[in-house]
């Protein structure tokens, strides 16, 4: 399904990307859906105004969908320590999430020609973004309890077998944007010790 | 009653001495890729490529690595960044491992 090349760095700090139209759609869309599954759990009545406003929320259970438990996971095995924690810190951890897939929204719409251009801190962005989405279609896929190869096999009428080639698609595609990253950090070593 | 007194006597003790007993541990998860976690202990922590490959070998092959130690609020601040980009962290006491 893929025309693009993925990422590549280039000069200092940048990685650049070209994606076809549909590519770019196919994209979007899941920035949408994730930006949309993370948005606050409404709890109107029960909520605290003010507390709602310093990002306290009343609800300290973990998520009961199984897609969004691995997205805020508990913090500790103490089930009370891990509601107090949740208290404090679910609402920061799930705008940060979707800021990462803003960020991401937000380069794909304006790149007109597909081109994408990132810098460092917009790179990670992009990897926390697509992790997430990954970790979503990870658990509706169960790839916690099936072998990539059952996953392969999937039968061409099965609705799965689609997720899967995203799947799969987003990994490489993370993968091509790790290793342009990770290159450049290698660089930056070697220079530190050559300057020293 | 015994053990409470302990439990404080312990405490207080690691106040003093600048103890600091909790641990953050990440947990293997079959969906993140290895290098991306590799990535990420380097951005988080600033940990060498190397340091942070031998660490994501260590989650892969043993299903678990600790990855920072520190005061317990160190611990939820590293707990949190881990959560947001997406991997399986916990954070206990240190000397309940």
């Amino acid at each position: 399904m893929t025309t693009t090349e993925g990422f590549k760095r280039h000069g200092n700090h940048s990685y650049i990307a070209e994606f076809s139209e549909s590519e770019k759609e196919v994209l979007l869309n899941l920035c949408e859906q994730i930006i949309e599954l993370l948005a606050e759990r409404v709890d109107h009545g029960h909520e605290d105004p003010l507390a709602a406003m310093v990002g306290i929320t009343s609800h300290d259970s973990p998520p009961e969908d199984d897609v969004l438990r691995r997205l805020l996971p508990n913090a500790y095995a103490d089930a009370v320590d891990a509601s107090e924690f949740r208290r404090y810190t679910e609402s920061t951890l799930r705008q940060r999430k979707q800021a990462h897939a803003i960020s991401m929204r937000i380069h794909l719409k304006s790149a007109d020609d597909g081109v994408i251009d990132l810098d460092h801190d917009s790179a990670n962005a992009w990897l926390g973004a697509i992790n997430d989405i990954r970790l979503a279609l990870g658990v509706r896929l169960g790839v916690e309890k099936k072998s990539q190869e059952e996953l392969a096999l999937l039968a061409p009428d099965d609705p799965l077998r689609g997720v899967y080639a995203v799947y799969t698609w987003l990994g490489w595609l993370q993968e091509t944007l790790l290793s342009a990253l990770i290159d450049d950090s290698d660089e930056d070593e070697e220079s530190l010790l050559g300057s020293s | 009653m015994v053990k409470i007194a302990d439990k404080i006597e312990e405490e207080i003790r690691a106040i003093f001495t600048g103890d600091t007993p909790w641990v953050t541990i990440v947990w293997d998860d079959p969906v993140n890729l290895q290098t991306y976690v590799t990535y990420v202990f380097m951005e988080l922590f600033g940990y060498s490529k190397a340091r942070a490959t031998e660490l994501m070998l260590q989650v892969h092959n043993e299903g678990k690595a600790i990855v920072s130690t520190g005061s317990r609020e160190e611990m939820e601040h590293d707990v949190a960044r881990l959560h947001e980009y997406g991997l399986w962290a916990t954070l206990q006491r240190g000397d309940q491992l």
